[in-house]
């Protein structure tokens, strides 16, 4: 797709999706907009470490929990949004740095494993320390209004967003590509792949923070563990896979029909829309390892000609711009 | 290649069309395997458009009263969550089958409708359902199983300002909140507290009493209030607490427990336990040869699994919501179709779910209308109803005093032991 | 204490050898196929319920029924190779891991689907007339159910070495692991490895599920907590070492029991998991593991 096309594109939505914050009444849809934008951000956020950086993160929650947690304490606790926000977003990228300098270390498989470990111990720490519900209070759920949420978590997707876009055409993520395709042949070119492992590390976290903070502002009341469950974490990753890792259209197309599929197939079906979901999870990384994105321009274009990517599921970093 | 995008393609139509296709006519959607409530004119209902109506001008009169379950039939809770159902069902049905509830404001009997959703047991998907039923002109709210569903449920009814009727919740603090939507005839930690001290006192003699109580405690909001509940009444009843410790739900060994428990000479052993952790502690108390002579556990597993514990849960006491041998009205038919088609007396907490269906017709026939506001002042104004879980009365905080019987295990059988009056047999004490 | 101790340590090693035993499945896929298979817990799950209805409807002791379970889930194992696992090992190694973690992860989803579906989300566990059996040993007591999970994991783990170290089938899936392309240059037919090695690993992650619905529970989500126990003890070991699986699996229990006795049993995890991150920023590849994986 040429740049202007895109732009144009995401101009359209953003205006249809703003028009139905201002407009809508249906509770239903507000509500699953915000869910699918949350899950778009916290999508957007993995894909920085784990499609452009090529490190797979199965911790990814514990920073979407410190985030809401953070908030969640803060706000109602009296501070400003705004405020409590922040300081989500500050400690969490504080506490990524710390713990990537150890983590960072493990490479691929060790990697995935090792942070898996440490999203369970904090999720288990997080229940322990916090165990009770976290509701607002009854007056401000009976005057609860959506508006709010609803365009904190469209900041939060279009800064996820924008942070991608500009990530993938700088010259710091194109070295995180490097990184990502050969580790070896990066630092033998003079990358310092730890480096920019932790900057996709922190960035990432740290937009993970903040979808989590959306969570927390958004939510009438959930158990502060919750954020931290590896739900999250396989949500993101099951929505960033569908959509097409790697891209920034991806993590949104994904969330989108994840929710709309998750949520609006019909009560019937029950366990089996899990079924169909693990299916098509399936389905695509065997088939199509662009997801949904690389579906989508493959219709598009008319030549339909074989992919000259064979094995590998990683879009492969080009020098210069990569088409979205 | 071609072929590949074409299979995902289709994947991905197939379920858009199996979403619209269901989506148009709004049937109700009760599993299928379930027997479907039955309306009494036979039909089901296809497109609501008509608002409920908020001004009392004639609206077109709707052929149901809808009403929206969301219940863990998946997931952790799905055991509860099946007696939760069946509760409803069977309570609905009755209605039914009597004629449907008379709604003043359109002159008419309505059969009640039930929209069951699962939640999987998670609190997030309990929400975004409770707001899609929101949308689709429902009465009220049935809750599900477990505190956390019913946490999250009951602050999203207040926001969406629909009554609440939940089942199978025990915390206090959730009534201590200030909702005004949320209502729940259950027992709650305070009374369960009291009871098992005054059941104690009540069924055994002075001298033989376990005086040496020891908790076990979960890391959860309910474990953190049950616990120095427990505590306070065993002070105030005459009991020391010598083993108090807490552990997280999920563990999968309870050596150190258990040990120190025995070292420290307990002789009751109270503890509030999720599926499948009383199971594991039981079973593993049996390993390690040591069961006090008395065993008290809240949150009453589902029968087969305790069934399936055999020696090592005999002679437990189960706290329950609700027992067939209390002998309330309305008792009897629901026993035998449980029996039938179950081929067991009614679980404890179908009955707990039937009377919030008796509550709410009643509060709905006393309002005259389907009208949000009106219904939920009906059901606070409920005062000595008569329902299966016995009379009725909501205090300021949406709860009530019911029943709180609780059962034992024994000889395979699930006996009530208390109240005292209603009881089938008594105590085994010590326990086997 | 010195009793609590004592036994705390006899449930560490007897709950390690069960983790032991289901690492020793997640290792054989790991270490012969280079495959991750995230769904291992849902196998030993499938395992679990088979026993359980053998023992329900059947009346089959899950000891007597453990061969027969074996070998059903190893036919399950073959078609879940043929239908799914056999094309994530046409692509080369290092996308392999990525591509199985993800397509097993899709298969968890499916499994626990269906066995909510069909066996309904109850916690069913086997009890038989021994399930509370003890021996006394001093001031320990030492449940037999457990000890004879242990006495399997143990002999199930000797066998694999001897299949492994004794017999020309063991070598040519050594020969695999280590290279396969190698291997099938000096007349291996990979393809017939492949297919046995992940086929075992399902039987192995079945029999472990076996003893768990009879030494505690089971119901269709208890999948994912016995896998990440299998992956610590899997990556402990050192990817793609089998021997020391069992020890890494006791030395687990241990962490896991001892940290209970003197932390609290909120965080025995926690403490388990902190400690293999922190052994594993020493020792990246295991206790017994190869610089290579």
């Amino acid at each position: 797709m040429r740049r202007s096309t895109g732009l144009v594109a995401a101009i359209v939505v953003l205006g249809i999706v703003v028009a139905v914050g201002l407009i809508s009444e249906s509770q239903h849809i507000l509500t699953l907009t915000i869910q699918t934008m949350i899950l778009a951000a916290l999508a957007s956020s993995w894909n920085i470490l784990g499609g452009f950086a090529g490190q797979i993160s199965l911790g990814h929650a514990a920073f979407f929990g410190i985030g809401a947690l953070v908030t969640r304490e803060l706000w109602l606790g009296g501070t400003a949004l705004a405020l409590a926000i922040a300081a989500a977003v500050a400690i969490t990228a504080v506490a990524a740095a710390i713990v990537g300098v150890p983590i960072l270390r493990f490479r691929e498989i060790y990697f995935a494993i090792g942070t898996l470990a440490l999203g369970v111990a904090v999720f288990i720490t997080a229940g322990n320390l916090w165990p009770g519900i976290s509701s607002l209070p009854a007056e401000a759920l009976r005057n609860y209004e959506f508006t709010g949420p609803y365009f904190v978590a469209l900041g939060v997707l279009v800064a996820a967003v924008v942070v991608s876009l500009w990530l993938k055409h700088s010259k710091v993520g194109l070295g995180m590509m490097t990184v990502r395709d050969d580790e070896e042949a990066a630092k033998a070119t003079g990358v310092n792949a730890f480096a920019h492992k932790m900057i996709a590390f922190v960035v990432s976290a740290s937009l993970a923070a903040l979808a989590g903070s959306a969570f927390a502002y958004f939510s009438a009341s959930y158990f502060p563990n919750f954020a931290f469950s590896v739900i999250w974490t396989f949500e993101a990753i099951l929505v960033v896979f569908i959509g097409g890792l790697g891209t920034i259209v991806g993590p949104l197309l994904g969330s989108v029909f994840f929710i709309v599929g998750r949520d609006v197939l019909p009560a019937n079906i029950g366990e089996f829309q899990v079924v169909l979901f693990g299916l098509l999870f399936m389905v695509v990384v065997l088939l199509l390892p662009g997801g949904l994105t690389e579906a989508a321009t493959r219709l598009v274009t008319t030549t339909g000609r074989p992919s000259t990517k064979t094995t590998s599921d990683e879009p492969t970093a080009t020098k210069g711009k990569e088409p979205t | 290649m071609r072929h590949r995008v074409l299979l995902v393609v289709l994947t991905v139509l197939a379920m858009v069309l199996a979403a619209c296709g269901s989506e148009g006519d709004g049937a109700d959607t009760t599993q299928p395997d379930e027997t479907p409530t039955t309306a009494t004119a036979g039909e089901t209902t296809t497109t609501s458009d008509e608002a409920t109506a908020t001004t009392g001008e004639p609206t077109e009169v709707p052929e149901s009263v809808k009403i929206g379950a969301v219940v863990p039939l998946t997931g952790a809770f799905a055991g509860g969550g099946a007696q939760i159902e069946r509760g409803y069902i069977y309570a609905v049905d009755a209605i039914n089958e009597a004629g449907g509830v008379f709604v003043e404001e359109f002159d008419t009997e309505l059969p009640l409708e039930l929209d069951v959703r699962d939640d999987a047991s998670d609190p997030n998907q309990t929400t975004s359902i409770m707001d899609e039923l929101a949308g689709g002109d429902i009465v009220a709210y049935l809750g599900g199983f477990a505190t956390p569903v019913h946490a999250a449920g009951s602050a999203t009814a207040e926001r969406n300002g629909i009554p609440y009727l939940g089942a199978a919740t025990s915390t206090q603090a959730l009534h201590e909140q200030g909702y005004e939507y949320f209502f729940s005839p259950f027992p709650k930690s305070p009374d369960m507290a009291v009871t098992v001290f005054e059941m104690l006192n009540g069924l055994i003699p002075e001298g033989e009493r376990p005086l040496r109580v020891g908790i076990f405690q979960e890391a959860t909001d309910w474990g953190e209030e049950l616990g120095p509940l427990w505590v306070q009444e065993a002070e105030n009843h005459g009991y020391e607490v010598v083993y108090h410790e807490t552990y997280a739900p999920g563990t999968t060994d309870y050596t150190d427990l258990i040990l120190g428990a025995q070292a420290a000479e307990v002789e009751a052993l109270l503890s509030l336990p999720t599926p499948p952790d009383g199971f594991a502690i039981y079973q593993q108390m049996g390993e390690l040869g040591w069961k006090p002579p008395f065993n008290l556990v809240v949150r009453a597993a589902d029968v087969p699994t305790w069934n399936d514990l055999g020696q090592a849960g005999e002679g437990v006491v189960l706290s329950t919501p609700w027992h067939p041998a209390l002998g309330y009205p309305g008792t009897e038919a629901v026993n035998e179709r449980h029996l039938e088609e179950l081929e067991r007396p009614a679980d404890p907490v179908v009955g707990s779910a039937y009377a919030l269906i008796e509550i709410l017709a009643d509060a709905i026939e006393r309002a005259g209308t389907l009208e949000h506001d009106a219904v939920r002042d009906a059901i606070a104004a409920t005062d000595g109803l008569s329902t299966i879980i016995g009379p009725i009365t909501f205090r300021e905080d949406g709860t009530a005093a019911v029943p709180n019987p609780q059962m034992q295990r024994i000889g395979g059988a699930i006996e009530l032991i208390w109240p005292a009056d209603a009881a089938t047999t008594d105590l085994t004490y010590p326990a086997p | 204490m010195t009793q609590l101790i004592l036994q705390s340590v006899v449930s560490g090693v007897l709950v390690g050898g069960m983790y032991g035993l289901v690492a020793l499945g997640l290792a054989l896929a790991f270490g012969v196929l280079k495959v991750l298979d995230v769904a291992h817990g849902e196998l030993l799950m499938l395992g679990g319920y088979a026993s359980f209805f053998a023992f329900t409807f059947w009346g089959l002791d899950p000891f007597v029924s453990m061969p027969l379970v074996f070998v059903a889930m190893f036919g399950f194992g073959v078609v879940l190779y043929l239908v799914l696992f056999r094309y994530v090992t046409r692509t080369e190694v290092h996308t392999r891991i990525k591509n199985s973690l993800l397509i097993s992860f899709g298969l968890v989803l499916v499994l626990q689907a269906l066995a909510v579906r069909f066996f309904t989300a109850d916690e069913r566990t086997i009890s038989t007339a021994y399930s509370l059996e003890a021996l006394t040993i001093g001031p320990v007591r030492v449940p037999v159910v457990r000890l004879a999970g242990f006495v399997v994991a143990v002999v199930a783990a000797l066998a694999l070495e001897w299949l492994l170290f004794r017999t020309s089938f063991g070598r040519a899936l050594r020969a695999t692991s280590e290279d396969w392309t190698r291997a099938a240059l000096t007349g291996v037919d990979v393809r017939r490895i492949y297919l046995i090695a992940f086929a075992l690993s399902a039987a192995l992650a079945a029999i472990a599920g076996s003893l768990v619905s009879l030494g505690y529970s089971i119901s269709p989500s208890v999948g994912l907590g016995w896998t990440l126990k299998a992956l610590i003890v899997v990556v402990l070991a050192g990817l793609g070492s089998m021997r020391g699986i069992i020890v890494a699996g006791i030395f687990l229990g241990l962490v896991e029991s001892l940290a209970s006795v003197w932390l609290g049993g909120q965080y025995r995890e926690v403490v388990a998991l902190m400690l293999f991150l922190v052994i594993l920023s020493f020792r990246p590849h295991g206790f017994y593991g190869r610089a290579h994986a």
